[in-house]
């Protein structure tokens, strides 16, 4: 019998202590990969394009309403969202946007300093895989857009090279010596980008005319980021621009039809289209539909959220016979058959009409669902469902499955902007050049659009509100004809010295807020940031 | 793996052995009956042995107990927990009745604690202990639901009225800032993981589902106690896993004797406790024309809350067979639970099988062997009541909102669609929304013990726990809900939860001399976790028939597909711990633990933490210069101090992860490699006291607790690549309160036996040291509060202070106004309940017993999102609106924009009746023994100004993982009701 014991409590040791086998703690990730194994899989197929693509979508958050593109957009004098009794309070966020009364503390300018700067931090990260020289182009192209942005909006850009440990507190690059950074980067990766729209690349791939564009938008807005309370204009840096837009004027020329460049198919059609972000219908991309979700009243079709509109302001700087006023453009899926012919893009004014069987449409409370010109911050009365002109910049996607997911390229750069910017880099003291004049590009573009053509251009008007008259088109007003709800409005109103000027809905606003505040979720874990002045 | 292998044939070879048990040789039976000497009630689990020998026997349910011994045996020892010991002269009889006296109630009682068991007098720490027949009545669903209200310090909030709904556990208040504040369960003696394989639900245009309950696989039939451990002393054995306190659940084991059977079925029926005051069609009316509005008067009369909600039949059968000798106990139970919720459809099936063994072999019974087996499938009907939609989205929210002068069903008989609408029918969601998972948990443990020396016992347990989850959830194309009509949604998903779980432990008890005893214990443990799934959704199918979407997946449009998968990072815990006690004469005790825990999910810097506690108690009635004293028959003082852990950040979080995205990949995470354990320290100071008398009990702690390397997903530095990292940040949440607990035996009389038990606990929670920026949570849903929350942490107020402005009433216009015109926001409330109570009381008359189990809580505040969001004043015209809006002093204007403020911060005091429950002990009814029936109403009555479906309420509301807490919308609401049953023996 003693032996059976012995037998036994030998072979529960065995089985016991076979168990322990004291295990290293190795943590088993599964679904994703370490470091090491990216590295090596990466580096086994020469191939980062799946770390490139991740970085294209992070660009993808511009496409929703609350984002980048609200703070440039709704901060204007041409967008905002009205608080609608029961909609869209959301706290005030939206007001104190169009109210120049935002804080550090404010959703918007926190998500989206933390979405750009994950941007810059994949792009750079893409340069630790040994990536060919075109797509390390690429990723520094989307890193200087990124980081460019984020200057544009904060005067700010935290930056770190490839490789930095991520729990030490990066350097700052502020100003205008931010500027020159984008700038230097951009020179150095344009000739190795890839080939742009002119020769037979994608739109929505970073390409050498996107970085043209960019080094436009740079030159012309390096005053304002050294000194944004009075910018100046170097002539150098005016020709500059000039000179490129020369050179981009022999691939491109401004579409018939303007909207063609915001239709779901615009990446076959959109021929304006130089930089854009890819959709792809009912299948991937961005948050597209804002574009129309965020103005559309709940009856309408498509059914929207009832929030963004316009100005009226806005709306009376239009000729009729402008094409960027609205047309009816056909419904791309032929879901929308539109009897009663009304526009199906650009402005939405009064009585507004079932795109299915021609029906006038009413709101929630059985009143006419007519658009008015008037519109206040916090809506009250009875019509508070209907106030203010709405505006539908993208073609809607109809098309069955694609609700979610329309096909329409979300537009960073178009050619018109070359053009545009090509007259006002003149204006500003730089020297034009093959034979065409600020009036003549002005005019080269308000032909196609179907606007009178003006007798002399100007920088802007007295009053930034004011419609253009007598001839004389300003190039603020023509960029906010040309480009309304595109998300340049805030750089331009700073650029123009009108963005703190009062609009009908807003006084005069102090200087601190021609830039955000840094975050303070941002601001307590990197000591190198310091608060905007104000802030 | 082969562990799994030896698991599943050491349990097919255990049934064997459960089998052969059936039949005995004997050579003298005495049968007789062991009763309560103080009411003559039967005693059960008494021990009957043969003096002299290790022969002997246990009673059963009813007392009685046969054994058979040696002819040449003259006395049996008759012992019991909690009772004397008496020797019982057998010579020439062959049935004797023995009636014991209870010695003292509540001190000589076991109670398990980590690794181990206790005698309550032994105990340095601060453990409260539930038996079966405290627990609370009725339809239990979940064996937490048991102990609410019974534990001082313990908050137990049913979060819905829905079968199965997740509770909130909080043990001595709010510890952690971020998830991972419930209490680690341990079933016996195996901690389990605390995750549900039911996949999450997020279906077009609803929102998030809420989670199900982790423990709802358990049946609460088969639990015979549960322990809290509250202090250091009790919980550092747990290491990393331990700062918020340790529920031990010990299931129902088989007692020596002849197989028992027992049976016990209850039927009931609930129905929403208390319906949301929303106007009804006259009222409707009448507002219409106060409010001059020309449209919203569609000229019926309807009441959509009744038309969702339904009366809810519920059904319990529970099966028991058990039995055993001096060589083996086994016990085999099957439970069956149909519980309708409700809400229409709504219901919660479970079936339980419950197998466990405890064996001892060889001639010296020092091998021993031990399996317990658990099983249960659920099957889990949901229904789109989630936690974030906006003002469509959820069935409760439609029927409030729908306009009460509109027809649900149009003459026809066809339900009320009207294509393109904003409006949702309620009764349209939920005919075309179907949501179905089945769960399968088995729970499996093996253990092997051998007695190496009379001091010295080794253990090995191993345990599997696997949990496999499908759900599949359609929603019809009829529904007006924008990416749903026209289009429909079809979603089939799979979870798999797995946890393994090795034990070693030596157990070491020796008398050193004649005065001091020491135990000790040492103990190895290896956990392992993981949780993968996968699923498919789509729209556009073809069919609109009867064929199920998720039946069909093919037949939908390939562009609205999406398919996922996942596999988190598995997770290994490696610990080593250690207990040491020492008893001098009963007097003075002194326990000591320490354990060392290494986790794979730490940081490579921090690989092991340590957590090490002491204690001492003093039995001061135990002294010399007691005697004499007649006042109390105990007199304990304990203190106690230790550092416990909180590891609850998913894993993966200390290394770079680069994730896979739609033909991308891109690195997902801040790496942290100096991630650790959140770190507890605990003090608690502790009084537990019996008069001589038995006539009052109790106890009365003190406690500090102060939480530091607070784990938080914080800011990232930017650049990053996202936005938030897991990190370990200085600053302290401080617990402080006392519990006190009473008991009391008010009458003892043969006939008649009534005793009550109090407790309450005062509780205070603070932020501290924190210098970071405030953290946002409590997030409001609906219409016009995108983006809007309600709750921060920050340093100087309790964890989840509500932070919003200060509603000041209407002006003349009707429209809100706030303090500094809401320019400014305040700190203005705190969701965590200052007191926390409970009380219990029974009395038995005869037969006749009745049961009644309050509980409540008071000094908090609940946040009504429900009131805010979606049947606010604009809403007249086209859909309803609360009746508190109506009729006020100051007609409140249709365009007052909704914003959240202090007019919808209620106090969420409350006093509830939680369940009474009268029985009638029938006795034995021809076969049957112990025949008993019951009647038992739940949530009888409750005493609250809180104006939402019930103040026990909360909604996850989440952001980005900072819980909240105390907010209540749109829920599943709470329930009351009945139900009968009855139980017997055979």
């Amino acid at each position: 019998m003693k032996h059976i014991q012995k037998s036994a409590i030998a072979l529960m040791l065995t089985v016991g202590v076979g168990f322990v086998s004291c295990t290293k703690l190795e943590e088993k990730l599964n679904s994703s990969l370490t470091a090491d194994q990216a590295q090596s899989i990466l580096l086994k197929s020469t191939d980062v394009s799946v770390l490139l693509q991740a970085c294209y979508d992070g660009l993808q958050g511009f496409q929703s309403q609350d984002v980048a593109t609200s703070l440039q957009e709704n901060s204007s004098d041409e967008s905002l969202v009205p608080t609608r009794g029961g909609d869209w309070d959301d706290n005030g966020v939206w007001r104190v946007i169009h109210a120049h009364t935002w804080n550090a503390d404010h959703a918007q300018v926190g998500g989206v300093f933390n979405n750009l700067l994950g941007v810059v931090f994949n792009t750079t990260n893409v340069l630790n895989f040994s990536p060919s020289a075109s797509q390390a182009a690429e990723a520094r192209f989307i890193r200087a857009f990124a980081m460019y942005t984020v200057l544009d909006l904060y005067g700010q850009v935290p930056f770190r090279e490839a490789g930095e440990n991520l729990l030490n507190a990066p350097k700052v690059l502020k100003g205008a010596e931010a500027a020159t950074f984008i700038i230097s980067e951009l020179n150095a990766i344009k000739a190795v980008l890839p080939n742009g729209p002119s020769a037979g690349g994608p739109a929505f791939k970073a390409n050498k005319d996107a970085a043209d564009v960019l080094l436009m938008k740079m030159y012309l807005n390096k005053g304002a980021y050294g000194n944004r309370a009075a910018p100046t204009f170097d002539a150098a840096d005016m020709n500059a621009a000039i000179t490129i837009a020369r050179s981009l004027s022999t691939k491109y020329t401004i579409s018939a039809n303007v909207w063609d460049n915001y239709a779901p198919s615009n990446d076959v059609i959109g021929k304006e289209n130089i930089f854009t972000n890819q959709n792809i219908g009912g299948s991937r991309g961005g948050n597209l539909r804002a574009a129309w979700y965020k103005t559309n009243h709940y009856n309408m079709n498509k059914s929207g959220w009832n929030g963004f509109t316009t100005l009226a302001a806005v709306y009376d700087k239009f000729e009729a016979t402008d094409t960027r006023l609205g047309v009816n453009y056909p419904d791309p899926a032929g879901v929308l058959p539109n009897p009663k012919g009304v526009n199906t893009t650009g402005f939405l004014v009064g009585q507004q009409y079932d795109l299915k069987t021609g029906a006038a449409l009413q709101d929630r409370k059985g009143a006419p669902l007519a658009f008015t010109r008037a519109v206040a911050l916090q809506e009250s009365g009875n019509n508070l469902e209907v106030t203010g002109i709405r505006y539908w910049r993208y073609v809607v996607d109809n098309k069955d499955g694609n609700d979610g997911q329309p096909d329409n390229d979300y537009v960073f750069f178009r050619y018109s902007d070359v053009v545009l910017m090509e007259a006002e880099a003149i204006l500003r003291g730089g020297t034009a050049q093959g034979g065409v004049t600020a009036l003549s590009l002005v005019n080269s573009l308000r032909a196609k659009r179907g606007a009178t053509a003006a007798t002399s251009v100007t920088l802007k008007n007295a009053d930034q509100n004011s419609p253009d008259a007598g001839g004389v088109i300003t190039i603020l007003n023509e960029r906010q004809r040309e480009f309304h709800w595109d998300g340049w409005r805030r750089q331009d109103q700073i650029r123009f010295g009108t963005f703190l000027a009062a609009n009908a809905l807003k006084p005069v606003t102090d200087a601190k807020y021609l830039l955000y505040p840094i975050p303070n979720g941002a601001l307590a874990v990197n000591p190198n940031l310091t608060q905007n002045p104000g802030y | 793996m082969n562990v799994k292998m030896l698991a599943r044939l050491t349990l097919v070879g255990l049934f064997a052995c459960v089998l052969s048990l059936f039949s005995q040789a004997q050579n003298k039976t005495v049968s007789g009956k062991v009763t309560d000497a103080k009411d003559g009630s039967p005693l059960a689990g008494a021990s009957v042995v043969v003096k002299g020998s290790k022969t002997g026997s246990q009673t059963g349910a009813d007392g009685s107990f046969k054994i058979s011994i040696p002819a040449s045996a003259t006395t049996l020892v008759v012992s019991s927990v909690g009772f004397g010991s008496q020797n019982v002269d057998i010579q020439g009889k062959t049935s004797v009745d023995v009636s014991l006296a209870a010695t003292s109630d509540n001190i000589g009682e076991v109670v398990v604690i980590g690794y181990g068991t206790a005698r309550k007098k032994d105990l340095t720490g601060a453990i409260t202990s539930v038996k079966a027949k405290d627990f609370n009545q009725g339809p239990i669903t979940t064996p937490d639901q048991l102990i609410q209200g019974k534990v001082a310090g313990l908050q137990v909030i049913n979060n819905s009225g829905q079968p199965g709904s997740p509770t909130t556990i909080r043990i001595r208040g709010n510890s952690s800032v971020r998830s991972g504040n419930s209490p680690l369960f341990v079933i016996d003696g195996i901690p389990l993981d605390g995750r549900n394989a039911r996949p999450g639900l997020n279906a077009n245009g609803i929102g998030q589902t809420p989670d199900a309950n982790p423990l709802y696989f358990y049946n609460p039939n088969d639990i015979a106690s549960m322990d809290v451990l509250k202090d250091a002393s009790a919980t550092a054995i747990y290491g990393s896993r331990g700062a918020n306190g340790v529920i031990m659940i010990t299931t129902k084991k088989g007692s020596v004797g002849a197989p028992k059977i027992d049976f016990s079925a209850n039927i009931g029926q609930n129905t929403v406790r208390k319906k949301y005051k929303v106007l009804n069609a006259a009222e409707y009316k009448a507002a219409l024309s106060s409010y001059a509005l020309t449209s919203g008067n569609d000229g019926s009369d309807v009441d959509a809350q009744d038309a969702i909600f339904r009366k809810g039949f519920i059904q319990n059968y529970n099966l028991g067979i058990g039995g055993g000798n001096e060589n083996g106990k086994y016990r085999f139970s099957l439970g069956y639970s149909d519980q309708n919720g409700v809400i229409l459809k709504s219901n919660l099936k479970k079936y339980n099988i419950g197998m466990n063994g405890q064996y001892k072999f060889l001639e010296s019974k020092r091998l021993s062997l031990d399996f317990n087996l658990l099983a249960a499938h659920n099957t889990d009907i949901g229904v789109p009541v989630t936690n974030d939609a906006g003002f469509q989205g959820n069935l409760v929210g439609m029927a409030l909102q729908w306009n009460p002068t509109r027809a649900l069903y149009k003459s026809t008989g066809a339900l009320n669609v009207v294509p393109g609408e904003s409006v949702v029918n309620p009764l349209a969601m939920s005919a075309g929304y179907d949501d179905v998972a089945d769960i399968t948990n088995i729970f499996a443990t093996v253990g092997l013990g051998y007695k190496l020396t009379n001091n010295l016992d080794y253990k090995f347990n191993i345990s599997l726990n696997t949990q496999t989850g499908v759900r599949k959830a359609t929603e019809a194309p009829y529904i007006t809900i924008p990416g749903v009509e026209g289009r429909g949604f079809g979603f089939y998903a799979n979870a798999e939860l797995n946890s393994q779980v090795l034990q070693h432990t030596l157990n070491y008890n020796k008398q050193l001399t004649s005065a001091l005893n020491m135990t000790a214990m040492l103990g190895y443990e290896y956990q392992k976790f993981s949780y993968k799934g996968s699923g498919m959704s789509a729209q556009d199918f073809t069919n609109q028939g009867d064929v199920s979407f998720t039946s069909i997946m093919q037949n939908s449009s390939a562009a609205s597909r999406s398919i996922y998968s996942w596999n988190d990072p598995s997770s290994e815990l490696q610990s080593y711990f250690g207990r040491i006690g020492f008893n001098y004469e009963d007097k003075y005790l002194l326990t000591a633990t320490f354990r060392a825990d290494g986790s794979s999910k730490f940081g490579a810097n921090n690989k092991y933490g340590y957590f090490p506690s002491a204690a001492f108690a003093w039995n001061i009635h135990n002294e010399g210069f007691m005697k004499g004293n007649n006042t109390f028959s105990s007199l304990k003082l304990r203190a106690s101090y230790g550092v416990t852990g909180n590891s609850s950040f998913p894993a993966g979080s200390a290394q770079s992860q680069y994730t896979f995205g739609q033909q991308s990949i891109a690195l997902a995470n801040v790496a942290n490699p100096d991630l650790k354990w959140e770190s507890t320290k605990q003090f608690d100071l502790g009084l537990d006291f019996e008069l001589a008398s038995g006539v009052l009990y109790g106890s009365v702690d003190y406690f500090n607790r102060n939480t530091t390397n607070i784990l938080f997903n914080f800011d990232a530095i930017q650049p990053a690549p996202a936005t938030k990292y897991w990190v370990n940040l200085p600053g302290n949440v401080k617990n402080n309160g006392v519990e006190v607990s009473l008991g009391a035996a008010i009458i003892k009389k043969k006939d008649l036996q009534w005793n009550a038990q109090f407790n309450i606990a005062f509780l205070s929670n603070k932020l501290e040291n924190y210098t970071g920026p405030a953290v946002l949570t409590g997030s409001i849903s609906g219409q016009g509060l995108s983006g809007a929350s309600v709750q921060r942490l920050t340093s100087g107020q309790p964890l989840n202070a509500f932070y919003m402005k200060e509603f000041m009433g209407l002006d003349q216009t009707g429209n809100s106004t706030f303090r500094d015109n809401g320019n400014t926001l305040y700190y203005i409330g705190n969701p965590n309940p200052k007191q926390l109570f409970g009380l219990s009381t029974d009395l038995t008359y005869k037969k006749w017993s009745f049961v009644a189990n309050f509980n409540g809580a008071a000094g908090h505040d609940i946040y009504n999102n429900t009131l805010n969001a979606l049947i606010p004043i604009g809403n007249l015209g086209s859909r309803n609106v609360a009746s508190s809006l109506i009729g006020g002093g100051v007609k409140e204007s249709l365009a007052n924009p909704i914003t959240t403020s202090t007019r919808y911060l209620e106090k969420g005091d409350y006093l509830k009746l939680a369940n009474l429950s009268a029985s009638y002990n029938v006795g034995t009814l021809g076969a049957l023994k112990n025949v008993r029936v019951f009647l038992t109403a739940t949530n009888l009555f409750i005493i609250t100004k809180y104006s939402g479906f019930d103040p026990e309420v909360n909604t996850d509301k989440n952001i980005g993982g900072v819980p909240s807490l105390g907010i209540e919308y749109t829920p599943y609401p709470a329930v009351k009701g009945f139900n009968f049953g009855f139980n017997f023996n055979l």
